[in-house]
């Protein structure tokens, strides 16, 4: 019925069309190509930045880069200090075949602001890899980095899982990811006090206030932020070094979760 | 960002680097220092076209994960390349030295090489020789008038000169005498005055040397040791403060032309090249598109003049030129061989990643978080001392006031030590300060405790020994921060270098921040070096302490000349902590890299 309300329409279209001059014909056929392409277009964008990505975020020499390599080839390889980020998909090893991109980002000071800025819109999910061995005497960067995550706008919107993964156990003086939530939870604590003391910027920013993590008065949890986070712990080189394989089923478990 | 050179040297080893940009891959030659290894460059180049040719495939089909499974085996490849670079820069047969009749002098005549000139007979008379090497004994004897040059140059065979040996003797020979002639003369008129002389010795006579002392009495006796009586002089007021709708403090005006705003769209000039090359209308068409739409890969000479352009432009905003034409180099390594996506401009893609570099420059390693740090030093039970250094008149004693504001607001309380001893009123300024910040923060509202106090010593005393005293009355007294003030000094200034180092050295402290002014130019680039240099030289410690952070001041007085924050932080990589935007207290700011680096692009 739908074919036949057509038809005679179409013939109309047609018998005008060729009654009226060939340039506003040639005029019309251009601009619906345009409006065809743009549409196109737009919908490819849409697609792309749905958001299905996965970030490794971390300090320098967290593991990233291997966790990365662990993840997606089960092989051991050796890394270098990222200077730009990497990406492929990861499927997931239970049937449901959903996939994810995986995204490791470089976690140097220099560069890791610059990357999250790019690839946050993206993000599904976050893994802030935290070198369990040299926690203690990193603590203070950890949260540092943690924090500008945490307050980052988009994330705030956008509240995607965040998984902590405290890497490195399979060292003998690796801290359970029980302190390292304590610890960070009590720095995190001060942070978004001084921070939120700071100066404000130049030219008084559009942010306003900065964004307080958590809730005022009581000290600061994790439960307390808009998105679930867990904690989780991994080594990527994995206990038998770099024959063996990477302990990190918790992290598979979420992955798959996520997917 | 500072990929402009290649090499970089760590302890004993040299290393050197090629980026290509095509295929993200990073090359680096590592070697020892001390060996100068001429085929390095070479082994690189050959590495690197050998490497991305073999494994091409795999990078462009498989992406990471081919990057992650392939295996690359190129060892035996390495080693044979490794093996040729060695061996061509061994083999090299000594040249054999050309006979002098194959070499060009040879062709010449005498005459036209033997340069008469009147007073200096330095000509080199170059006779032909019959040797081999072309050292020996080409510098014919200048000096004219030895016999013994003449005898010195071998008789040459198969001569074109026209001038015979003995005839350049015998002309030489003239010239000598002429000289000696001249000499002679000069000697013979010389002793005549000092004949004269010769009569007898008389004594000097001074002009003043007789009268007594007080006729060279010119003091004043009215004014003689009273220092407030200065003599009434009649002084122009006018020409004495110069033109006084002069800003103070402003030290130049920029005369710069105004960016023209139509960018010239680096497209249009793509299908003139491949138009020129091909000469037809249609390949001109398809060389736009082909621009347009497909996979081009940058080359420097499409490059160069959009980076010629920023630079100019980066110059035009106050950044250093040195460090602009070193940021220019460093985006164009960072993008060469890169390929384009669809629909991007070379102007848009060098605009990018400048954008991107100047961002990474302005977030230098770990921020400096002084709030932090003053908790963790308070559980210590020790003060937290910063101290301010800085050239002269760039804002360290109003800054510090402002800073000081900022922490009794956080509720820490301050003690400001006055090293400087050597600025009239620099004491006094800091008294005022401490009253008025003790007049908006008085002791009843935070406890009983006075915020803000100020530990001075007067005048003309010994800065370091001030702010050691200082430290030590803070922590006696229970004080979370100490500020030190210090005299402004240049920084070409040896002995005041030494003697700010000497207090930095002593008294180790936490922070040091060097006070800046958003105004300066090239001059910021000397003033850090030179800082940090006199830090370096004059400290014991093995890590010797270098300035920490930066103070930007007077920000309010350029509206979007933003550069010197770019080249501050550039030769320090360190930070920008504060940026002062005014005189009130209020007027601290802390630095927003993004809008900085858009207020620097902007056209």
């Amino acid at each position: 019925a739908m074919a036949g309300g057509l038809e005679p329409h179409l013939e109309a279209l047609r018998r005008e069309l060729l009654a009226s001059d060939p340039t506003v014909l040639s005029v019309l056929l251009a601009l619906l190509a345009v409006v065809i392409t743009f549409l196109i277009w737009r919908f490819v964008q849409a697609r792309r930045s749905s958001r299905k990505a996965v970030l490794l975020l971390g300090l320098c020499d967290a593991g990233k880069t291997l966790l990365f390599a662990r993840l997606l080839t089960g092989k051991y390889r050796d890394t270098q200090t990222s200077i730009t980020d990497s990406s492929a998909v990861y499927r997931a090893s239970n049937d449901k075949s959903a996939s994810v991109t995986l995204i490791d980002l470089p976690g140097h000071e220099s560069l890791r602001l610059q990357f999250l800025e790019r690839f946050k819109a993206a993000a599904r999910a976050i893994v802030f890899v935290v070198d369990s061995v040299a926690f203690q005497r990193e603590v203070k960067d950890v949260a540092e980095f943690l924090y500008q995550v945490l307050v980052d706008s988009t994330v705030l919107k956008n509240a995607p899982a965040l998984l902590i993964a405290c890497n490195k156990q399979d060292v003998t003086m690796a801290k359970s990811a029980k302190l390292i939530q304590q610890q960070l939870e009590k720095e995190l604590n001060t942070l978004r006090v001084t921070r939120s003391a700071a100066p404000t910027s130049l030219d008084g920013s559009s942010t306003g206030a900065p964004a307080q993590l958590g809730k005022k008065g009581k000290d600061f949890d994790f439960s307390q932020l808009p998105m679930k986070v867990e904690f989780v712990e991994c080594s990527a080189r994995g206990s038998k070094g770099e024959e063996g394989d990477a302990d990190f089923e918790g992290l598979e478990k979420w992955l798959a979760k996520i997917a | 960002e500072r990929g402009g050179n290649n090499s970089f040297t760590h302890e004993a080893l040299t290393l050197k680097y090629k980026l290509d940009n095509q295929f993200e891959l990073v090359f680096v030659v590592g070697f020892q220092k001390i060996l100068t290894l001429t085929y390095v460059d070479k082994l690189i180049d050959d590495v690197h076209k050998e490497f991305r040719d073999k494994y091409r495939n795999e990078f462009q089909q498989k992406g990471t994960l081919g990057l992650l499974n392939g295996t690359f085996d190129f060892k035996e490849d390495f080693l044979r390349l490794l093996r040729d670079a060695e061996e061509s820069s061994r083999v090299r047969a000594p040249t054999v030295m050309k006979t002098f009749e194959q070499s060009l002098k040879s062709q010449k005549t005498v005459k036209c090489m033997i340069e008469t000139r009147g007073e200096k007979p330095k000509e080199k008379v170059k006779n032909k020789k019959n040797k081999g090497p072309k050292k020996e004994g080409t510098e014919a004897v200048a000096a004219p008038g030895k016999a013994s040059a003449g005898d010195k140059q071998p008789p040459a065979a198969g001569d074109k000169e026209e001038l015979t040996k003995d005839e350049i003797l015998q002309k030489n020979r003239e010239e000598f005498f002429r000289r000696h002639k001249k000499a002679g003369e000069k000697s013979s008129k010389s002793p005549k005055p000092e004949a004269q002389k010769e009569k007898g010795k008389k004594p000097r006579v001074w002009d003043l040397g007789n009268s007594n002392a007080k006729v060279l009495d010119y003091s004043n006796s009215a004014t003689n040791g009273s220092a407030e009586a200065a003599p009434a002089e009649e002084f122009d007021r006018d020409t004495a403060l110069g033109d006084r709708n002069r800003e103070p403090g402003r030290l130049y005006d920029l005369e710069y032309e105004s960016d023209d705003e139509a960018e010239e769209e680096k497209v249009t000039q793509n299908p003139s090249k491949p138009s020129a090359k091909k000469g037809g209308g249609l390949g001109g068409m398809f060389g736009m598109l082909k621009g347009l739409v497909g996979s081009k890969s940058l080359t420097r000479e499409d490059m160069d003049p959009v980076l010629e352009k920023m630079k100019d432009h980066l110059i035009a905003k106050n950044v250093a030129a040195e460090i602009a034409v070193q940021l220019c180099e460093s985006v164009a390594k960072k993008l060469e061989g890169k390929v384009m996506g669809t629909f991007t401009t070379v102007t848009s893609t060098v605009k990018q990643a400048l954008q991107e570099a100047l961002v990474q420059i302005l977030q230098p390693q770990r921020r400096v978080d002084v709030l932090r740090d003053v908790l963790e030093a308070q559980r210590h039970r020790r003060p937290y001392v910063v101290t301010f250094c800085g050239v002269n008149g760039v804002g360290k004693s109003t800054n510090l006031a402002k800073i000081s504001f900022w922490l009794i607001e956080n509720g820490f309380s301050v003690l400001i030590a006055a090293c400087d001893t050597f600025r009239a009123g620099a004491v006094e300024q800091l008294r005022t300060h401490t009253r008025r910040l003790n007049a908006l923060h008085p002791p009843d509202s935070h406890g009983g405790r006075t915020m803000v106090q100020l530990y001075e010593k007067g005048y003309g005393k010994d800065a370091a020994g001030i702010a050691m005293e200082a430290i030590s009355y803070a922590r006696n007294q229970g004080f979370d921060v100490v500020l030190v003030d210090t005299a402004g000094r240049m920084q070409d200034n040896a002995p005041l270098m030494t003697a700010l180092a000497k207090l930095i050295a002593v008294n180790t402290p936490d922070l040091v921040l060097f006070v800046g002014e958003a105004l300066v130019g090239n001059e910021a680039v000397d003033q850090l070096v030179k800082f940090n240099k006199a830090l370096a030289d004059h400290s014991m410690a093995q890590t010797p302490r270098l300035i920490d952070g930066i103070v930007l001041t007077k920000f309010d007085t350029i509206d979007d000349k933003v550069g010197a924050a770019i080249s501050m932080t550039y030769i320090t990589s360190k930070p920008i902590v504060f940026v002062g935007t005014g005189q009130t207290y209020c007027d601290l700011r802390s630095l927003n890299a993004k809008a900085v680096v858009a207020a620097l692009m902007k056209a």
